[in-house]
């Protein structure tokens, strides 16, 4: 075969599955294209700007003392100060925030408005935000969100954990776990089966709007299965520490393991991300236009980096560059986007703050300080960092 | 090729500022050779659809930092050729280092390659990642020995020779398919 042939047989002939490879992924480009941002002319010639307002400072600074004072703010930006911010006055995206404290859940709304709903110990939001779903000791209780009136509850001889609502219509379920075993119940109270025994002492994740569960056994093995049919869909093989499930808007299943972060699609795994042996991942978060965010822990730092994985599909993005969002001292978790995907909270116990990002691209973090006294105000000593529980729709207006 | 360089600009630009036909249109016009440079490296159809469809992806995220005096081809060319790389390099090491989750996952049953000549693609499965993307950046997306050297940050010299090798290689395995 001479060079020539070579050449023609390439570029005549098409490789296998090219033709409808291209129809899915012109899919997937388009609506990503849709979504995006359009960044503002301001943020495109940023470094031009950043040279132009730091020229500009030089000058003022040479020659007026209140200039020194601007250049030791910029001095200290650089040097990487924590982010300094008020109490929370305002959410910087529609929705409400649901918030779990020592003193019980809070809801949150956009003006910063907050209610306590009453002493419990766990919950998660009704898919439309309309109740929420609270654990008491060994009580379930189901509240609406407006008023904090219970409309049903239901009680086990063990402790009830890890209640979640699944998402969609009117035909919801309810997964708990109580010892090591997984209920289900109607969103109406009625009726509750077992699903599961043996099952690892973690939250299960509902896919989208479906009745379709993941879990975690005790044996390592993380469970898909059809609520509905009573039928297992797919199984993983054994999986370590397993640390937090999740499904994707798309619906992926995301693994969160203490170094990996997996993702499947119906049972084949098609990436993940791998930490090195000094570190720990402590959340993760699918990001919108795909990919997603995770908080890495550097024990040997004492630090957490939010990192952005742009992929959104498959192992062969692996070794596309990460974007670090952010690095802090101590621990930063429960990341949750905003309903509008354009935000993203993380809860920084070391700090004492609660983190807003602007995503996609992170140019703006709006901090939020003294969080642990504003969801415990009357404490002396309030005991504990609170929980981001999730950020829903207002479906309430 | 002014006149497609005209072309390409101007969707760059109708892209940037808002037009999904012009989106459209560049990447009808680069996805065959995209996909194809990415399958004739990985040989998986749904790897290689993943490295494009990536590759066009980073392309809208990166739109509107896009300088529309760059040709935008050589740009996506050089991620999917990396990326494709990286992949075959990170399959390697996943298999040296065994894998159970992967093993024990039902294997994506690719159709067998019916209109890329089999011949090729055979032999060209039988060269390494990086002798495939050289054979690919030369033949198929037809740049110079000095382009390729720039967007695999190589040396001149070791492109050529790869280039040779990969060459006499892909001869010698089409012979013996013949003989």
């Amino acid at each position: 075969m001479t060079e020539a042939e070579l050449r023609t047989s390439l570029l005549q002939n098409p490789a296998p599955g090219e033709l409808e490879a291209g129809q899915r992924a012109w899919e997937v480009v388009r609506s990503v294209y849709a979504a995006r941002e359009r960044v503002p002319w301001i943020e495109r010639h940023s470094r031009l700007v950043v040279l132009l307002a730091a020229a500009a400072a030089l000058a003022v600074a040479a020659i007026t003392p209140p200039g020194m004072a601007v250049v030791e703010r910029v001095r200290e930006s650089v040097a990487g100060r924590t982010p300094s911010g008020p109490a929370l006055v305002r959410l910087p995206a529609p929705g409400r925030l649901l918030v779990v404290s020592g003193s019980g859940p809070w809801v949150v709304q956009q003006d910063g408005s907050k209610r306590l709903l009453g002493d419990y110990d766990d919950a998660s939001w009704s898919p439309r935000g309309l109740f929420v779903v609270a654990a008491q000791d060994e009580h379930l209780v189901t509240v609406e969100s407006q008023s904090g009136d219970v409309r049903w509850s239901l009680s086990r001889t063990e402790p009830i954990r890890d209640p979640r609502w699944s998402g969609g219509g009117l035909d919801t379920r309810i997964a708990y776990r109580t010892g090591s075993s997984l209920h289900v119940v109607a969103g109406d109270g009625s009726p509750d089966v077992v699903l599961a025994q043996d099952i690892a002492p973690l939250a299960p994740a509902w896919k989208g709007a479906s009745h379709v569960l993941a879990y975690a056994s005790h044996d390592g093995r993380v469970h898909v299965v059809d609520f509905d049919a009573r039928s297992e869909l797919w199984t993983t093989p054994r999986i370590a520490r397993v640390r937090r499930l999740a499904f994707s808007p798309d619906g992926h299943l995301v693994v969160l393991t203490a170094r990996e972060i997996r993702l499947y699609r119906a049972g084949r795994r098609i990436l993940f991300e791998k930490v090195g042996r000094q570190h720990l991942l402590l959340d993760v978060a699918v990001a919108p236009g795909g990919g997603v965010v995770f908080a890495d822990f550097d024990l040997k730092a004492d630090a957490t980096d939010l990192v952005r994985s742009s992929c959104s599909t498959s192992g062969a993005c692996l070794l596309i560059p990460n974007t670090q969002l952010f690095r802090g001292a101590g621990r930063i978790g429960d990341l949750t986007v905003s309903p509008n995907g354009r935000w993203l909270l993380a809860g920084w116990p070391d700090a004492d703050q609660f983190l807003f990002f602007r995503l996609p691209r992170v140019g703006k973090v709006v901090a939020v300080d003294d969080v642990r006294r504003e969801f415990e105000p009357g404490a002396s000593t309030p005991r504990e960092f609170p929980r981001i529980a999730g950020w829903v729709e207002d479906a309430t207006g | 090729m002014a006149r497609a360089g005209r072309d390409e600009r101007a969707w760059v630009r109708g892209a940037q500022a808002g037009s999904a036909s012009d989106l459209e249109a560049l990447f009808r016009q680069h996805w065959p050779r995209a996909y194809r440079a990415a399958y004739l490296v990985v040989h998986d159809g749904a790897a290689a659809e993943d490295i494009a469809q990536e590759a066009f992806l980073a392309a809208v995220r990166a739109l509107d930092s896009f300088d529309r005096r760059r040709p935008f081809g050589p740009w996506l060319h050089r991620i999917v050729v990396n990326r494709a790389i990286d992949w075959v390099r990170a399959r390697s090491l996943r298999r040296e280092v065994g894998d159970d989750a992967l093993a024990d996952a039902p294997a994506r049953s690719d159709p067998p390659p019916r209109r890329l000549s089999e011949g090729v693609t055979g032999a060209l499965a039988e060269l390494t990642p990086e002798h495939r993307a050289v054979i690919v950046l030369r033949y198929l997306l037809d740049y110079t020995p000095g382009e390729i050297a720039g967007m695999l940050e190589l040396p001149r010299g070791t492109v050529n020779s790869r280039l040779r090798r990969g060459l006499d290689a892909l001869q010698g395995q089409l012979a013996e398919e013949e003989s």
